[in-house]
């Protein structure tokens, strides 16, 4: 090895010395370009020791050290290397980091080089080098395209079981941690004038426009060192190398307050009206993410936006074309001009147009033996290069070297050897987010590629080589022409300014896809190792539209959605079917443009946070007292509380059901909706939400409301309290409030908007309790304060009033009852609520009063036959429980009409019945179907369903609601309670719904 | 009646906290009423909030403060708008009521809502991570107010001075805004 | 998308909450000769055009006002939005 493999000279900046430093092993590197070499990082690759600086990426990494092969292929298993420089990569994927952090398929052209980089390459049982595996690639002529489809069908229960499981382990990608993402992640909205996509010379002319003239701007780009291909071309922008002059101008733009530079940012998609997505990668290019989120998923809302997204460079399918060391031309001059690294020292150029040459001379300048280039045209070289080998309308036919390309021959006959190879195919400008709102491409001739066409994202236009401009002065001008133009429709006067001198470089090429004398494979989509046999197999199947040529070769499906594939694939579909490029067509593309981890788009919603969690006022108290809670919607409610020696739930339920009924219980209802009504037209209004009439209620009444639908099913019910002449309090139920809420404002906007009336929640702002039992008046009467007269005469069953508790703190008491007993429910504002618990508890010692949750709620209010949403379940009518006389057909009310259709009033319908086993030691089961005595178990014989099932510590059995056909005339028969589910059947009785006090004595007491 | 004092604990109570240069404060014993403007009475409610608290209720997306500074009127939709002002005891209803008669319909909000202030440098970058509102100081002026969501949370946002922000979410759920907002400025430092 | 409030701008649809055609705002009056059919129609019978379509959004997460978007189905583009409440007043819902 000699000192020039070991060492690197490069001039600092600061000094305008000449220093040296080690740089052993990258034997590949061979100047500093854009990199930092006084900042030297270690990384390992498949656990080797390995090199880099500051500025690289994994990819320019291993191939500084010489590091070819890095990966095996989905289906062949065959040995790959580093085909781009970019996102388009199909190759380079590898596993990062270790872990849960282990992050699979990640494109190592894109991954930035830190101290401590752990990579693993991918897809190979037994080492990289030797896969056990590659033995598919021997089995190849079995394996072309449609393989899977015809050979595994049959039988078929073998794919799922068999079949899938064995391909899916022998094919396929890197593989997951299966642990939880330790990393977070957060979502973030912008909003800007114009959005600039992509940093690269267009977009940079683009974003400096429009800064100049005050327009508030993003620039987004998915490099982390903004400047695109002025980064990798050694060509030069107003007198200075490109890369200086991209920085000069970011300089500027990071300067300027209206400007945000967004770099390590894709934008991945283009949405209705100006928005985008985008995904900006904050820690994946450090050690430790410290906390902070690892991805911000943006919507950046824009006014106008110019699309700069630049081009990528299409391969030349030939035989063996896949080999390590074969990679695209303009990325071998990034690797060369931008990381100072060459991948090989014995190269040949292989192209069918201008810009190869580019490749070409950039390789000489850094010193690579230049065997030849060989270019598909018979034309003069467009560049001069002095003693190098020009082979004039020739292409490669194959290559030899297993895991590295060793030599390569021509159609001409000529054999050269060589250690890597760039490949130029032209460019395709990158269309892809002109696509997202369906605008279709258009072909275009002298460019040989596709540009942006037809209807572009509302506020989009496209500019540089994206739309076609495929030089670099071209680009610059196209930039500042199009930016321009979207500021001065958006208002802004654009700021004169000259363009920097560029040159327009040589960009003739060939449409010549495939080198056709190669018997080889030749590879269109390295990632899913889709060749040009594949198509031609799928056009003789009669897969010829580029959508079924896509599903039926899996060509383009893969992570990098056929960037460099799919436009060669085409053009030879093109070739085979004699339709123009034009008609053949792309396939749609869709977001995202490069993948997007699925936790970027959970963001925060993970775990509890996936949604807010509601607290009832009295929470903190009930902690503290052995509650456990339940999700009701986003509430935590308090189902029982458990108190020492209770061995079940069972336990605490009963105990808590029996205490109210024979003493007294308190329960936090506030998760009731309460929604505030005033106006002078309330009690008309609420006359037409309602089913029932509530402008007739008397101040400091409650009524019982049943809100139906317009189709005249059930929708909601609660109970409505009128405080005032023009203030009524509506309750509706815990899962309807937002609903309930919302059709009210429908029907006071939309309906009936001459009508005074004016809403507004208060659910959150009044603590309610329910205090229910015999006991419940004795001890409020210690609440409320003297003056109030709560006795059954001055407040009797359905009386509400405004009162004051504890000395003075202002209330609201209402007369209603959901258990049956003698109940109030008295409502503080809610930041007395944990307070006031504590309150009734103290008040209700010597009533040995109790905290009762949400079963023991259910269990009583089973016993007292009242519906809930196993009863409403928006099949109900008002016939089937019962209520049918409630439905006023003597005003305008919502559902009136359509309720009284001949089928949701017949008098065979099912009603609303109890039920109690025929045998009492049995408990029934929720969702059993009614059959008669003797009929068969089948849906013909269905006489209706158990919707509520308890057991009744009062009664001491269980007991039921459920819906029985004519059920309200057939009291004391009896019927089999069928379940196939759970494959039980018993004797059920038809009974009253109400089980306890079924004359309502108790809550009128 | 039985020995006992309620005690008022609004969730956030007391809440305050530095992050750097953002300063994230639960407002103390702030109370809000809903005011109402009846249908086809709006030149007397407007009058009425004029003589009442000196200013004009301002239009829709915007609030105002009074002279002292005692009260902020936040104007939500054409019928509707807030009054925010400070108040320890449970009757700002009839506070208001003195000031507007009965010009308007009046519901105290106070307890149905909680606060957060946050302010100083970072507080819009903070802010950015949730609010999908553009806050940038040309697009909402000081005094603008929106009502939007956040993190699936409806939240009322006023930019009440320079770098300073008063939002206003569901009292239940107080603690995952607090978890939210703490969470925002935490990623944004 | 975004729907440009007519009060207080363009915000994200996010906030909205989607009803459908806005000739739910002509509900039939209920003592019509023929009210049942004709709310049967109300109900059920709705267009679901391929174009330009007058639809009721709801800023739930806003100001709570019901909105009349006329939107293209086929483009997504907002022609127009207005205030419900003045869409149902103009088409004679004044009690």
């Amino acid at each position: 090895m000699t000192q020039a493999d070991t060492t690197l000279n490069f001039v600092s900046g600061d000094e305008k010395a000449v220093k040296t430093v080690p740089v052993s092993g990258q034997v590949n590197r061979v100047g500093t370009g854009l990199i930092n070499p006084n900042q030297k990082l270690k990384f390992s690759f498949n656990g080797k020791e390995m090199t880099g600086f500051a500025g690289d990426t994994l990819a320019s990494a291993l191939l500084a050290n010489g590091q070819r092969l890095v990966g095996r292929s989905f289906k062949y298993h065959r040995p790959r290397g580093i085909l781009t420089a970019g996102s388009e990569e199909p190759n380079a994927l590898v596993e990062l980091r270790g872990g849960a952090a282990q992050e699979p398929n990640t494109r190592a052209t894109v991954t930035e080089l830190f101290d401590g980089l752990e990579a693993k390459s991918q897809n190979h049982r037994g080492s990289l080098n030797f896969d056990v595996m590659a033995i598919t690639d021997f089995a190849s002529p079995f394996l072309t395209a449609g393989f899977y489809y015809k050979t595994f069908m049959w039988p078929k229960a073998f794919w799922e079981k068999l079949y899938e499981p064995i391909i899916r382990k022998a094919a396929g990608l890197g593989s997951l941690s299966m642990k939880e993402d330790p990393d977070s992640y957060d979502k973030g909205f912008l909003h800007c004038d114009l959005l600039v996509i992509g940093a690269g010379p267009s977009g940079l002319t683009a974003a400096l426009a429009a800064a100049r003239s005050g327009a508030r701007v993003i620039l987004a780009d998915e490099d982390f060192l903004p400047g695109g291909r002025l980064n990798a071309e050694a060509l030069e922008v107003g007198g200075q190398s490109g890369s200086q002059w991209a920085a000069n101008a970011v300089a500027e733009l990071t300067s300027m307050d209206n400007v945000r530079l967004m770099t390590r940012t894709t934008v991945y998609g283009a949405y209705d009206h100006g928005v985008y997505g985008a995904l900006e990668r904050r820690t994946d290019h450090l050690a430790k993410s410290e906390g902070k989120p690892r991805q911000i998923l943006w919507r950046i809302y824009s006014k106008r936006a110019v699309l700069a997204a630049g081009s990528t460079e299409r391969p030349i399918a030939f035989g063996n074309n896949d080999r390590p060391g074969i990679m695209l031309a303009g990325a071998v001059r990034t690797y060369v001009n931008r990381f100072g690294v060459v991948p090989g020292k014995e190269m040949a150029v292989f192209t069918n147009n201008d810009d190869g040459w580019q490749t070409a001379l950039d390789l000489q300048n850094a010193g690579v033996d230049l065997m030849a280039v060989i270019d598909s045209r018979d034309v003069d070289a467009p560049v001069s290069l002095p003693g190098v080998r020009h082979l004039r309308g020739q292409g490669i036919v194959n290559t030899i070297g297993r895991k590295g390309v060793k030599a390569v021959e021509t159609t001409g006959g000529v054999t050269l050897p060589v250690d890597a190879v760039a490949v130029s195919g032209g460019w395709n400008p990158n269309v892809h987010l002109t696509c997202h709102q369906r605008g279709r491409p258009v072909w275009r001739e002298e460019i040989n590629a596709f540009v942006p066409g037809g209807a572009l994202p509302v506020g989009m236009a496209v500019a540089g080589a994206a739309n076609g401009a495929m030089t670099l002065a071209a680009a610059l001008a196209e930039g500042q022409a199009v930016a321009d133009a979207q500021l001065t429709d958006l208002g802004f006067t654009p700021v004169a300014a000259d363009l920097p001198e560029a040159s327009d470089e040589p960009s003739k090429g060939a449409a010549f896809w495939h080198v056709k004398e190669s018997k080889s494979r030749a590879w269109l989509d390295q990632q899913n190792d889709v060749t040009v046999k594949d198509v031609k197999q799928s056009f003789q199947e009669g897969f010829r539209s580029v959508e079924h040529l896509k599903r039926y070769t899996t060509l383009g499906m893969a992570t990098d959605q056929g960037k460099t594939a799919n436009i060669p694939a085409l053009a030879i579909m093109s070739e085979l079917t004699g339709r123009p490029i034009q008609d053949t067509g792309t396939t749609i593309f869709r977001p995202p443009y490069t993948p997007v981890p699925i936790g970027a788009f959970g963001g925060r919603s993970r775990g509890k946070d996936f949604r807010p969690t509601r607290l009832t006022p009295s929470h903190k108290w009930a902690e503290a007292n052995g509650a456990s809670f339940v999700n009701v919607g986003n509430w935590l409610r308090a189902e029982w509380y458990t108190k020492p020696g209770e061995k079940g739930w069972r336990d605490s339920v009963d105990r808590e059901a029996l205490a109210t009924r024979t003493s007294v219980g308190i329960c936090d209802v506030t998760t009731l909706g309460k929604i505030d009504i005033k106006g002078k037209d309330a009690g008309a209004f609420l006359d037409k939400v309602y089913s029932n009439t509530f402008s007739t209620l008397k101040v400091g009444k409650v009524r019982y409301g049943l809100m139906l639908r317009e189709d005249g099913i059930c929708y909601d019910d609660g109970t409505t309290a009128r405080l005032e002449d023009d203030h009524y309090v509506m309750t509706t139920t815990t899962a309807n409030a937002v609903l309930v809420y919302r059709r009210l404002e429908f029907a006071r906007q939309c309906l009936w908007p001459g009508l005074d009336v004016h809403l507004i929640s208060t659910t959150d702002g009044w603590a309610q309790f329910a205090v229910a039992g015999p006991n419940s008046r004795n001890l409020l009467r210690k609440v409320v304060d003297d003056g109030f007269d709560i006795s059954n005469e001055a407040f009797p069953f359905m009386a509400c009033g405004k009162v004051t508790v504890f000395g003075g703190t202002p209330a609201r008491l209402f007369r209603i009852s959901f258990s049956g007993e003698l109940a109030f429910e008295i409502a503080v504002p809610a930041r007395f609520g944990n307070s006031m618990i504590e309150g009734l508890m103290k008040a209700g010692e010597e009533f040995d009063a109790i905290p009762y949750g949400t079963e023991a709620l259910g269990v009583m209010r089973i016993e007292k036959g009242h519906c809930t949403a196993n009863e409403l379940t928006g099949q109900t009518t008002a016939h089937n429980i019962g209520l049918g006389k409630m439905v006023s057909q003597k005003k305008e009310c919502i559902g009136n009409v359509l309720s009284q259709r001949e089928e949701m009033i017949r008098e065979d319908d099912v009603k609303l019945v109890g039920l109690r086993p025929v045998d009492r030691s049995l408990g029934l089961i929720a969702g059993s179907h009614f059959i008669g005595k003797g009929a068969d178990a089948t849906m013909a014989n269905d006489q209706g369903w158990m919707t509520s099932v308890a057991w009744s510590p009062n009664l001491g059995h269980s007991i039921g609601l459920g819906f029985v056909k004519s059920g309200d005339t057939r009291k004391g028969e009896i019927l089999r309670a069928v379940s196939p589910v759970h494959g039980t059947e018993m004797d059920v009785e038809i009974v009253s719904a109400h089980f306890v006090d079924p004359e309502g004595e108790r809550l009128r007491g | 009646m039985v020995e006992f004092t309620l005690v008022s604990a609004p969730p956030l109570a007391g809440y305050s906290e530095t992050f750097g240069t953002v300063r994230l404060t639960a407002p103390k014993d702030m109370a809000i009423v809903n005011m109402a403007i009846p249908l086809g009475a709006d030149a007397k409610a407007l009058k009425a909030v004029k003589t009442g608290y000196g200013v004009d209720l301002p239009e829709p997306g915007m609030s105002v403060e009074t002279k002292k500074g005692a009260t902020r009127l936040v104007r939500l939709a054409p019928d509707q708008a807030f009054a925010i002002f400070t108040l320890p005891t449970p009757d700002a209803e009839e506070v208001v009521a003195k000031h507007v008669k009965k010009a308007l319909y009046l519901t105290d909000q106070t307890d149905v809502w909680v606060g957060l202030e946050i302010s100083g440098a970072g507080a819009l970058a903070a802010l950015e991570r949730v609010c999908p509102i553009d806050l940038h100081p040309a697009a909402f002026a000081v005094g603008g107010a929106a009502r939007t969501v956040m993190e699936h949370l409806g939240v009322l946002i006023i930019r009440t001075g320079d770098e300073c922000y008063l939002l206003l979410s569901a009292s239940s759920s107080a603690t995952s805004f607090l978890h939210m907002m703490e969470t925002s400025i935490k990623n944004v430092l | 998308m975004i729907i440009e409030h007519p009060l207080l701008g363009p915000r994200d649809a996010a906030e909205f909450v989607y009803l459908g055609d806005a000739s739910l705002i002509d509900r039939p009056d209920w003592q019509a000769e023929d009210a049942a059919e004709r709310f049967y129609e109300y109900g059920y019978l709705r267009d679901n055009p391929a174009g330009e379509h007058q639809e009721l959004w709801y800023h739930e997460q806003g100001d709570r006002s019901w909105l009349v978007v006329t939107r293209n189905t086929m483009s997504h583009e907002i022609t127009k939005v207005e205030l419900a409440r003045d869409v149902a007043k103009a088409r004679g819902r004044n009690t």
